[in-house]
């Protein structure tokens, strides 16, 4: 039995809202990295051990980026910057996957990373100007291969996939989490409320540097700080439409 | 000796030999992967669901987290003991004594689950019993079936074709049901 199916109005990139954003405050950030601990242990993030760590192959979801501005011994830091996939309105790693596998999702307004339809070019990687996707070079979880992570394989997070060998990976702003809060929202009647959840990285933060929510509604509080005189979005000359706002300078 | 056997090989006879050995080679490949589908292993007890159903136990009694949660759960040897207990029958019956040596040693059954989707597709109970799916739309007439078992092969097809339905005109629900991050993540 087939019913009439409405195909959705094309949109372009730049009149779509976005409906999940993030601000980043640089001034509070103090470069702990409990945000990359807890982001790991949400995600099922694995550590890739020291030789392929050497080889440029260590697995973040979010990393803390420093820069130095002038000579040494007159070395000056400047803020910490937490880096994360910025969940583009119009991402450069959509358009390069051949298989689909990175799409932008209609109804949450991410860009989602389908594991089981990623077939490893790592075509989206290269592609991404924010460096943020990290790519399975072995099987990393598996504990019959590696007898050291057995005990770790204990606190895999049941909500979120384990990645296999040869698939991409990258934040999904803890899609698992606006999926709980949705269902328990819906379960009792109601629209989720601004701070009824958050992600792994703002949840751990001890500076509130990171707050995570609705940016299409403005009475959110991420919605407010992203649009103060501070933010700043990142590479936005490239025309992504980063949904993560940076702010600096205050 | 090399030699010879190539040039068997080439030979019409050799070809026809190379032909049998690689078509039995494939057809037991694929015969592996048919049972390997197919089979499972057997429960730890013969568990009749359509006595049970009969009986008017609802499917809730056992599998509660259906209602509430993503997993519908598998009941442990004390939801069995629970009524079992208070059953004459338990004692002396030869199919319940699994069940009575399981509980005197402590031992819990591990049951074989019979529903199954791959590690990369969350499927959440909730939301399509309050859709007001019953068990039997998925899983089949329980109260028809003796072990467990599916009724269909629970693929993404299948998914798609009742969350198209499902979402009837409605662009929205449309759009939540058939995204990809709905289920994957």
């Amino acid at each position: 039995m087939t019913t009439e199916l409405k195909i959705p109005e094309y949109k372009l990139a730049e009149e779509e809202s976005g409906k999940w954003g993030m601000v980043v405050d640089t001034d509070l950030c103090t470069g702990c990295q409990a945000c990359v601990a807890a982001c790991a242990m949400e995600n099922n993030i694995p550590y890739v051990g020291e030789e392929d760590a050497a080889y440029g192959r260590s697995m973040h979801w979010i990393r803390t980026e420093r820069f130095w501005e002038g000579e040494y011994p007159e070395v000056r830091m400047t803020d910490y910057q937490p880096m994360l996939c910025q969940q583009c309105g119009h991402a450069p790693c959509e358009p390069v996957c051949p298989a689909f596998a990175t799409v932008h999702s209609q109804s949450e307004k991410l860009n989602l990373q389908v594991y089981n339809r990623c077939v490893g070019t790592r075509y989206c990687a290269n592609n991404c100007p924010y460096q943020v996707r990290s790519f399975n070079w072995r099987d990393y979880q598996d504990p019959r291969l590696r007898p050291e992570i057995t005990i770790l394989a204990n606190q895999f997070n049941p909500d979120v996939t384990v990645r296999r060998r040869g698939v991409m990976e990258k934040c999904t702003f803890c899609i698992q989490r606006i999926h709980k809060a949705q269902d328990l929202a819906k379960s009792e009647g109601r629209e989720v409320e601004d701070g009824e959840f958050t992600t792994a990285c703002a949840q751990a933060c001890p500076a509130n540097a990171i707050t995570f929510g609705r940016i299409d509604h403005p009475e959110t509080l991420v919605s407010q700080l992203a649009h103060s005189s501070r933010g700043v979005h990142h590479l936005e000359e490239l025309g992504t439409l980063p949904r993560v706002t940076y702010l600096k300078g205050g | 000796m090399v030699r010879r056997l190539f040039e068997w090989v080439m030979s019409p006879m050799g070809w026809i030999a190379v032909v049998i050995v690689a078509l039995s080679v494939f057809s037991l490949a694929a015969f592996g992967i048919y049972r390997s589908q197919q089979a499972l292993k057997p429960q730890p007890i013969q568990f009749p669901h359509n006595l049970h159903v009969g009986l008017g136990v609802q499917c809730l009694y056992c599998h509660p987290g259906a209602a509430r949660g993503p997993s519908s759960g598998l009941p442990t040897i004390n939801k069995c003991w629970g009524c079992h207990q208070q059953i004459a029958k338990t004692q002396t019956s030869d199919k319940l004594k699994p069940l009575r040596d399981a509980m005197a040693s402590g031992a819990n059954f591990v049951w074989v689950p019979v529903a199954k989707v791959p590690d990369f597709v969350h499927f959440n109970h909730r939301p399509h019993i309050a859709a007001g799916l019953n068990c039997e739309n998925c899983h089949g007439d329980m109260s028809q079936v003796e072990i467990a078992e599916n009724p269909q092969v629970m693929n993404m097809g299948w998914c798609l074709s009742c969350h198209k339905e499902r979402a009837g005109g409605d662009e929205e629900k449309f759009i939540k049901l058939t995204d990809c991050g709905t289920c994957h993540y």
